[in-house]
């Protein structure tokens, strides 16, 4: 998918390997799996809770040159879309080619009708987006 | 910087320990090398291992 994909947690490297050996569903699954066990790289983040020592469900994008792009954190109870993250990866890939652009609400894969935004274009969004 | 990390902000150089399913083996990754390899970075973090993700 053109990214490294690090999961995190803050149980052992021990823990990560005995989950991932046992547990079936885990079989195809080839990402790293970051242990963060003092929740020190979690803090950093803003997904450590404190009163559980447990990581909230957040998943961040950086760029190449290492700024955060996006930010997303779920409580608990709500896992995540796969076809959400993508979307949001493939709008980043696509930003980085055309710095200009602004990827709208609607936008979902490249080819989609992006928007350059400038003087004309004030008050004419529903037309720029027809 | 602000409490934690916002977007926009440049993440500060960071490495954890990992378990590496594809090689069967620990190792270790950091940002700085994603950088250096010019590569995006997706962190995905969840709750505990044995719970669903």
């Amino acid at each position: 998918m053109g990214a490294e994909v690090i999961t995190v947690s803050t149980d052992t490297k021990f823990v990560h390997l005995a989950w991932q050996r046992d547990e079936k569903l885990l079989e195809k699954v080839k990402y790293p799996m970051g242990s963060d066990p003092t929740g020190k790289l979690s803090r950093m983040f803003g997904v450590y809770d404190e009163n559980t020592g447990l990581d909230l469900r957040g998943t961040f994008i950086i760029s190449p040159d290492g700024k955060l792009l996006n930010s997303e954190v779920n409580y608990y109870n709500m896992g995540r879309n796969i076809d959400e993250l993508m979307r949001k990866f493939k709008a980043n890939l696509h930003l980085a080619k055309h710095t200009n652009e602004g990827c709208p609400a609607k936008w979902k894969e490249e080819g989609d009708k992006t928007l350059a935004p400038s003087a004309k274009m004030v008050g004419k969004v529903y037309e720029a987006l027809k | 910087m602000s409490e934690f990390l916002r977007v926009g902000d440049n993440v500060p150089d960071f490495k954890v320990e990992t378990f590496e399913p594809s090689k069967g083996d620990f190792g270790e990754i950091s940002l700085s090398t994603f950088k250096a390899d010019k590569k995006w970075t997706i962190l995905f973090f969840y709750p505990a291992d044995f719970t669903f993700v």
